[in-house]
């Protein structure tokens, strides 16, 4: 009895041993361990329906999808990635890439991927994003997060204005006009907190568009930051009047959540955001479909404006025991109705050239971002330094000094100094 | 057999003893040590008996070891090395770099400023309404059961949640707090709490005062309920009025409680940053930042040698903090005791 006990106690440990074994038994059958970031039940589960796809085309690969929360899931890559095991193909983003490959935890797949057919059906962002400065392909993006104007129209109209503001000074005069506090209204969903920064510089960026290191939306053309360019000076200008005149008071502490909230309830005429509040702005009940619509991204003086494109994909831990299976996972992500998909239903920018025929993306909010695509003379797309291994530092910082400046403890011009300090020093130090 | 034998002895006494101070070991056990009038006798003590005892507390303090100080001074070393996630190729050792970095930081003074703020301003007001709800709850009354259940029930809520529901009831604009305000005609125009450093500090102070109002409320009503009524009814009879009964019965015979219950608070609010984190993330423009919650924004900037540095100083703070602290209580209750003997 005892000794059937125990045989039955070492088979249990065996098989819990060779389950654990990623290549699994003797069929060849190979299991990636593949881990996601930005995690939410919604795309989870489209993921999974993605990889069941995937695995129907290849019965000899499985995949294991782990998704830790959100909110610690770089830390818990990063812990993983340490450890040298148990990742094979992850989600990269253009604020980790820098300090992952750094630490040379990632895999280079630019040998592996030269030749890929799929290079030519990727728009030119896409291909963009996937080298780093030194043509190293640490991930395959597959989505951008662009900016937008959300605006809403039948506030526009009764100001008296026929058509979105298309830059930034027509914005501070709409949204100032429809700005009424007694009556609770506000004109701009004005971002104070956590990512006031990223607002400042999309305005910047739009003063010295026609100036700025296409390769660096952080530099101008003759080599110095952005923020010593005396346009930099007049945007920020009109963009704090925007704070001042057509902002609700307590905007200083607004973050992604109020101002979506703000928009979504009604309370504000105007947001600048990421495609993916389309969604969320889609089911409010306080605002109907035909009160609001998206703008393209506002201008500057010269009628341009910068698309930040923050941007996120795929990629292979270097310690990776499945180098080919997950290359073929990505190829596959990357491609056809599997990318497709995956960009409608997380309401991002397509990496694919062919997705902006797809009339998902010609109508209603979305058509925005074809204007914006289909001119990308107007609406520069300009890489922000987001790889750089001081990115959280600079924004944690540059939001904390956009709300000295709101609480008039600073001001515009030695933000601005002090800014292009920073990064003059920082692009000095080599790293 | 033996073990029952060493321990056969002084069991006795300590039974009779616990029973006084039960609810709350240290509280009720001078005053009844008063009227006993004589300490229990301590049991000799053998190497063998120091054997049986260090055997039992080995598996706890092996335990303890293991998964409490082995990583934390395998931590602490970071505090003396350049450790950046952002390159963790060169991880070499730079004395004390980091504490002059945590030290020479522009944001210290202000960050510990609040941080003695944000300690003393929120545990007064949980001290005296916890100790007020406490002696309430005392009292028999239909539901006192529901009631207390409904007063500790705070405590259950994690500290970030309770952070993001305060950051949305303290919103100027869509918030219920300032409905509230200006329904009841206290303000003419709503007010930016989240928006102003100081509002904002104050917000964050009275999410914190709700949510630990509930354990004082709860180790004092434990404390409470160990003083033998016949006290109440001694004192009754005596003729003292109820301030006399709460400063010359109430409040010495839970002293001990009361001192070791402040000391816990102040240690956890100071370690509490997660309510901060959910409800300002430290603005605006870092003025709300404590010790703790600074350390967290700077783990998130990769620099764990400078968090690990501060997290350091944050632990001999508490710790002088807590040695005068047991100093000073210690004294008073033994000048007291010597006091009464004599």
């Amino acid at each position: 009895m005892r000794t059937g006990k125990a045989t039955l106690a070492l088979g249990i440990a065996a098989a819990m041993l060779m389950a654990g074994c990623s290549t699994g038994p003797s069929d060849g059958t190979v299991t990636l361990q593949m881990v996601e970031s930005l995690t939410n039940p919604a795309r989870t589960k489209l993921l999974k329906e993605l990889i069941a796809e995937f695995e129907q085309k290849h019965p000899k690969i499985k995949v294991n999808l782990v998704s830790p929360p959100t909110n610690q899931a770089d830390q818990k890559i990063q812990q993983m990635l340490q450890s040298g095991n148990g990742v094979d193909a992850l989600e990269v983003r253009d604020t980790t890439v820098g300090p992952w490959s750094t630490n040379k935890w990632l895999y280079d797949m630019s040998k592996d991927l030269k030749g890929w057919s799929g290079w030519k059906n990727l728009t030119e962002n896409a291909v963009h994003a996937s080298q780093d400065v030194h043509r190293k392909t640490y991930f395959v993006p597959y989505g951008f997060y662009g900016l937008s104007l959300f605006y809403r129209t039948d506030l526009v109209e009764k100001a008296g204005f026929k058509k979105p503001p298309a830059n930034w000074a027509e914005l501070l005069e709409q949204a100032a006009r429809i700005q009424n506090k007694d009556k609770r209204q506000y004109g701009y969903a004005f971002r104070g907190g956590a990512g006031a920064g990223n607002n400042v510089v999309a305005a910047i960026e739009a003063y010295v568009a026609d100036t700025i290191d296409p390769g660096n939306g952080y530099k101008l053309i003759d080599g110095t930051s952005i923020f010593a360019a005396p346009q930099a000076l007049d945007a920020l200008d009109t963009y704090f009047k925007l704070f001042k005149k057509a902002s609700p008071p307590s905007s200083v502490a607004w973050g992604y959540p109020e101002m979506v909230e703000g928009f979504s309830n009604g309370s504000t005429a105007f947001l600048l955001q990421d495609p993916e509040v389309i969604a969320t702005v889609g089911q409010s009940k306080a605002i109907k479909k035909d009160q609001w619509s998206t703008a393209p991204l506002l201008t500057g003086p010269t009628g341009k404006a910068v698309q930040p494109l923050a941007t996120a994909g795929w990629g292979i831990a270097k310690a990776a025991k499945h180098k080919p299976e997950a290359l073929e996972l990505i190829k596959f992500l990357s491609q056809g109705e599997a990318s497709t998909t995956f960009t409608k239903e997380n309401s991002l920018v397509p990496i694919l050239k062919k997705a902006s025929e797809d009339d998902f993306y010609k109508t209603g909010p979305w058509a925005s971002y074809v204007t914006m695509t289909a001119h990308p003379d107007v609406y520069v797309a300009v890489p922000q330094p987001r790889d750089v291994p001081w990115w959280s530092e600079w924004s944690q910082k540059s939001d904390a000094e956009v709300q000295r400046v709101l609480l008039g403890k600073m001001s515009p011009k030695e933000l601005l100094a002090g800014w292009d300090k920073y990064w003059t020093e920082k692009w000095k130090s080599g790293s | 057999m033996e073990e029952r034998q060493l321990r056969g002895q002084p069991d006795v006494t300590l039974s009779t003893h616990q029973q006084v101070e039960r609810p709350s070991p240290e509280g009720g056990a001078r005053p009844a040590r008063k009227s006993a009038g004589r300490r229990p006798r301590k049991p000799e003590f053998t190497a063998r008996r120091g054997l049986v005892i260090a055997g039992y507390m080995a598996p706890a303090a092996l335990f303890v070891a293991a998964f409490v100080y082995y990583p934390m001074v395998r931590g602490s070393q970071m505090a003396f090395r350049h450790w950046n996630l952002t390159d963790l190729t060169d991880t070499s050792w730079v004395g004390l770099d980091n504490f002059r970095a945590v030290l020479e930081d522009p944001a210290w003074p202000t960050i510990l400023g609040n941080t003695a703020l944000w300690v003393i301003a929120s545990l007064v007001p949980q001290f005296v309404i916890g100790f007020a709800i406490a002696l309430w709850l005392r009292r028999n009354f239909r539901f006192r059961g529901l009631y207390q259940a409904l007063i500790f029930f705070p405590w259950a809520i994690s500290g970030f949640l309770i952070g993001i529901l305060f950051r949305w009831m303290f919103n100027s604009e869509f918030g219920v707090v300032n409905d509230l305000l200006q329904k009841a005609g206290l303000i003419d125009h709503p007010i930016a709490w989240l928006a102003e450093p100081r509002m904002a500090m104050l917000a964050i102070i009275v999410a914190n005062v709700w949510y630990g109002v509930t354990f004082f409320a709860i180790m004092i009503l434990a404390a409470l309920q160990s003083i033998p009524d016949d006290v109440y009814e001694a004192a009754q009879l005596d003729g003292a009025g109820k301030a006399r009964t709460l400063f010359q019965i109430t409040i010495p015979y839970i002293r001990t409680t009361l001192a070791l219950t402040v000391l816990l608070r102040v240690i956890w609010i100071f370690n509490f940053p997660d309510l901060i984190f959910g409800m300002t993330g430290g603005g605006p423009n870092n003025e709300t930042h404590i010790l703790t919650t600074w350390m967290i924004t700077i783990t998130q900037q990769g620099d764990y040698g400078k968090a690990s540095a501060l997290g350091l100083v944050v632990v001999a703070l508490l710790l002088v903090f807590s040695v005068f602290h047991l100093m000073a209580t210690r004294e008073k209750a033994t000048r007291e005791e010597k006091g009464a003997r004599s």
